[in-house]
């Protein structure tokens, strides 16, 4: 997996975030919420996918570091 | 025999030649005696034991940690005769031995940095989250490396990880490790957060870890810190300085990304949270919708009821006004034989005959005189 994964996933569960603050105002347009709700899921959804297949990229610098870079 | 005249300046040079070729570098262990920095640059002192003493001298830059009178130190050195014929070894490190030695030069060197505003916590940055690119300064071989790993691999995924190998403990490794910083902080694309790992180990193990020069680097990496050295009772000057302390190294992935396991479960929560949104929503709007049907329903009976009403009345008044009524009541209606009601006298003449509608028949009559009231 990429590091953009994990850059993508931040924003996927930003967007929830922002969607679940959205439901948290006074007066709510059902369809709109509707349409939120759709992408809310489909968003975690994304996300939960995401977390268990990402892996981490170990790679071991070959210089060594006795002199001053 | 004919024996070679040496000049003074020849001998003093023979004998440092031979002791360059005998003992290009010995290391020394004793008691340091009449510390003294000369101009700011020169470092000058007496190393001792019950029997004997020998002086040394050094660069101030080669002077790593504090020193004072009755610290017990190895120092690494070159024996060489100066040019007063005075013996002297020319040290290039130094470093503290035993516990008593090694805390000492921990302390004065901790008050020295402490002054400076280096521990200060508003110097302290955050370090990212979910950070995508990170840099370790750690040995490969080291028990503390393995542990990172391990727990990094276990909690989460999608981490570029780029390690700097190095030693963590000898002589070199502080430089070694200094060199790291600098190489991560001048990469084109540095890492969002720099870690350094150890695993436990002696006082002298860690002593690296209190070099003023590596925890001067570790202050100015512009990449912020994080440090999993040692077990949590052990405390380094490094430990001070980064942004972050983790008690140990699997601490130190524990502190700088999230669990999965955790994370899938609070998104689960999220997503639930977000149903009952919706459907509270739904709720609120089903409620709005009832109470306006309900609050129709009732103007419309309203409006009905007052029809009704103004029905009743006109159906009323016009039973009242039927002339059956007035029949029953005992009136008759008169027509002519056309069956023109007769209302006045010029509608009838004599001899005429009529119709006489009472309640219950209708009797035809004739009209024997007219006279008019």
């Amino acid at each position: 997996m990429s590091q953009k994964s994990n850059s993508s996933l931040k924003q996927q569960l930003a967007a929830l975030d922002e969607i679940l603050d959205w439901f948290d105002q006074p007066d709510i347009d059902l369809d709109e919420a509707l349409k939120k709700f759709d992408e809310g899921v489909r968003l975690a959804d994304e996300a939960k996918h995401k977390i268990v297949q990402l892996e981490n990229k170990i790679t071991i610098l070959k210089q060594k570091f006795d002199q001053p870079q | 025999m004919d024996q070679t005249i040496l000049q003074v300046s020849d001998l003093l040079a023979i004998i440092n030649q031979t002791l360059e070729y005998a003992y290009p570098s010995v290391t020394v262990e004793g008691e340091v005696a009449s510390f003294k920095v000369s101009k700011g640059k020169f470092v000058f002192f007496d190393l001792k034991d019950d029997s004997g003493v020998v002086n040394c001298f050094m660069m101030i830059y080669g002077l790593r940690q504090p020193l004072e009178d009755g610290m017990r130190v190895q120092v690494v050195a070159q024996p060489r005769l100066t040019n007063w014929g005075k013996f002297s070894l020319t040290v290039r490190e130094v470093r503290s031995v035993g516990e008593g030695s090694i805390k000492r030069a921990f302390e004065l060197l901790l008050a020295k940095l402490q002054k400076e505003g280096m521990f200060d916590k508003q110097r302290k940055r955050h370090l990212p989250v979910m950070p995508e690119r990170v840099g370790l300064i750690t040995s490969i071989e080291s028990a503390g490396y393995a542990d990172f790993v391990k727990i990094l691999n276990q909690r989460w995924g999608g981490v570029e990880v780029v390690v700097a190998d190095v030693q963590v403990q000898g002589s070199v490794a502080a430089q070694q490790m200094i060199n790291a910083i600098s190489y991560f902080n001048q990469m084109a694309e540095p890492p969002e957060v720099l870690v350094f790992l150890r695993g436990g180990g002696s006082a002298e193990d860690l002593a690296i870890f209190n070099d003023e020069y590596l925890t001067r680097a570790v202050a100015s990496s512009r990449v912020p810190t994080l440090a999993g050295v040692g077990h949590e009772t052990d405390t380094t000057l490094v430990d001070l300085v980064v942004d972050v302390r983790a008690a140990t190294p699997s601490n130190a992935a524990q502190i700088l990304v999230p669990d999965k396991t955790q994370l899938a479960r609070e998104i689960q929560q999220k997503q639930k949270r977000l149903a009952d949104q919706v459907q509270s929503s739904i709720n609120q709007i089903r409620i709005v919708v009832n109470q306006v049907a309900q609050k129709m329903v009732k103007e419309m009976e309203s409006a009905l009821a007052q029809h009704y009403q103004r029905v009743q009345q006109v159906e009323l008044l016009l039973r009242q006004l039927d002339p059956k009524v007035a029949l029953n009541r005992g009136y008759s209606l008169v027509r002519t034989k056309r069956g023109k009601i007769v209302k006045s006298v010029g509608d009838v003449e004599v001899g005429e005959s009529l119709k006489i509608e009472v309640s219950q028949a209708t009797i035809t009559a004739g009209v024997i005189d007219v006279t008019k009231k």
